[in-house]
């Protein structure tokens, strides 16, 4: 393992063949696994006695706000892999993340707004968890962005990447700074959650859905790498023999 | 040694030429700085509380923007490539130029901030607080935005790209510079802002030319 691996896997068409095999694993499982947690989520767990029935929404808020960070860190290790052995696969892999990750980021911040809204009173407060989730949003379309408005595909990866992984580095200090900020400058507002520590009947549904989100966004990377390393190879042979 | 002395002296007289890119920084400064007691509640109490949040808005948005054309006359008349092929370290050669840099857009604005500063009711000791805050935050920022300017090189209006690259990354420095000057206003502890701020602009005078000097090859090539 290790740099055989990147070796290996760093051709094209080796890589091409290993994720297309992977995708359909991860894809039904990940369904599955969401199918069985939702209905867990939604219907066999107990009642929150404080929260009632809204407090559901969490079986979808927590895994993407989950993801929307692991999904972060994966783009910044493809994009360290790709400056340091120039490989075009990594490349990829790191661009066919960026929209899938700002899309999560998007999504915890929506459900999060619509759980606040009934539960806090308010859809927004400047609270630090919230804050750096933006700040997530923000680092995912900066990447976006400037891939997008680059021309030259290999300037724009390698661009997109250092962008990439400066935002890897600054990450925790962003949000130290905004926990550091956040507690010294107002009483500390709504910590949500640890009221009532969480049961194991509303817990397993919840793990279930991490895990199945996991699942279905390797599928779902698996798929769009595998269509833009076609892309960027289109004129080699081996894509012209599929 | 001496190259980068005569690339210095280089930046300076290029400097002198363009008077009014250096004029623009301050200005910029200075308006956006004096409009929100022309526009708001001119009270002193509520000026000395806005007054740290508005140095650190208005520094970042002059210097992002007397930034953001930074490379862009050396990148087309060849100078960059220049400095690339010479044999003295690229990277040094790139620190000079972000120093040079500094020395006319972010001075001048630290020595207006104390006129700002005293606009704003601030008195005494905090000037200088203000002062070296911003000379702390300046020292970073300008690195974050060489960086910024290198990586956009090629784009046409690089304006809100750059915005939006620069303004996560920049985030925590200006947290904590409003913090210091704030804290210092009201008579709080400073220390453990400051002591942030400058450990920031060691990273980043540390990292800043060597990743600026590599996003410049991405761009050259």
């Amino acid at each position: 393992m290790g740099l055989k691996a990147i070796y290996k896997y760093g051709s094209p068409p080796n890589f091409y063949r290993f994720v297309t095999r992977l995708e359909p694993w991860c894809l039904y499982f990940g369904l599955l696994l969401i199918l069985i947690g939702s209905a867990g989520g939604l219907f066999l767990a107990p009642k929150d006695y404080q929260m009632g029935d809204a407090f559901r929404i969490i079986y979808f808020h927590v895994p993407s706000a989950y993801l929307s960070m692991s999904a972060y860190a994966a783009m910044g290790f493809a994009s360290i892999i790709g400056i340091v052995w120039r490989s075009n696969v990594a490349f990829s892999v790191a661009k066919s993340i960026a929209p899938f990750g700002a899309l999560m980021t998007t999504i915890a911040l929506l459900t999060g707004m619509l759980w606040g809204k009934p539960m806090w009173g308010t859809a927004w407060v400047w609270d630090a968890r919230l804050t750096s989730e933006f700040i997530l949003l923000l680092l995912y379309l900066g990447y976006i962005t400037l891939h997008a408005s680059i021309r030259e595909q290999k300037k724009a990866d390698r661009s997109a990447s250092l962008v990439a992984i400066l935002g890897i580095i600054n990450l925790p200090i962003i949000h130290y700074s905004v926990v550091w900020w956040n507690t010294l400058h107002q009483a500390s507002t709504i910590s949500k959650l640890d009221s009532p520590s969480i049961v194991g009947e509303m817990l397993w549904p919840l793990l279930v859905m991490i895990i199945g989100y996991m699942f279905f966004f390797v599928a779902v990377i698996c798929r769009a790498s595998s269509a833009e390393v076609l892309k960027r190879e289109k004129r080699s042979s081996w894509v012209k023999a599929i | 040694m001496e190259s980068y002395f005569q690339l210095f002296f280089r930046e300076t007289k290029v400097a002198v030429k363009r008077w009014t890119d250096v004029l623009t920084g301050i200005i910029l400064f200075f308006l956006t700085a004096i409009l929100f007691p022309l526009i708001s509640d001119s009270g002193k109490d509520f000026l000395l509380s806005i007054v740290g949040p508005i140095m650190m808005f208005s520094s970042f948005f002059a210097s992002l923007l007397s930034m953001q054309n930074m490379f862009k006359a050396d990148f087309q008349n060849g100078t960059i490539e220049q400095l690339l092929l010479s044999k003295k370290s690229f990277v040094g050669l790139i620190f000079t130029k972000t120093l040079a840099f500094w020395l006319f857009t972010s001075l001048p604005l630290i020595l207006v901030s104390g006129l700002i500063a005293s606009i704003y009711f601030v008195t005494g000791k905090d000037i200088l607080i203000i002062q070296m805050t911003l000379f702390l935050s300046t020292m970073t920022m300008i690195n974050i935005n060489a960086f910024t300017a290198a990586i956009t090189l090629g784009i046409r209006y690089p304006g809100a790209l750059m915005t939006l690259i620069i303004t996560p990354i920049t985030l925590p420095i200006l947290i904590f510079g409003s913090k210091a000057i704030e804290n210092s206003i009201l008579g709080l502890d400073i220390s453990g802002p400051l002591y942030f701020l400058t450990g920031m602009m060691m990273l980043s005078l540390f990292l800043g030319p060597w990743i600026t000097a590599s996003a410049l090859k991405i761009s050259m090539d």
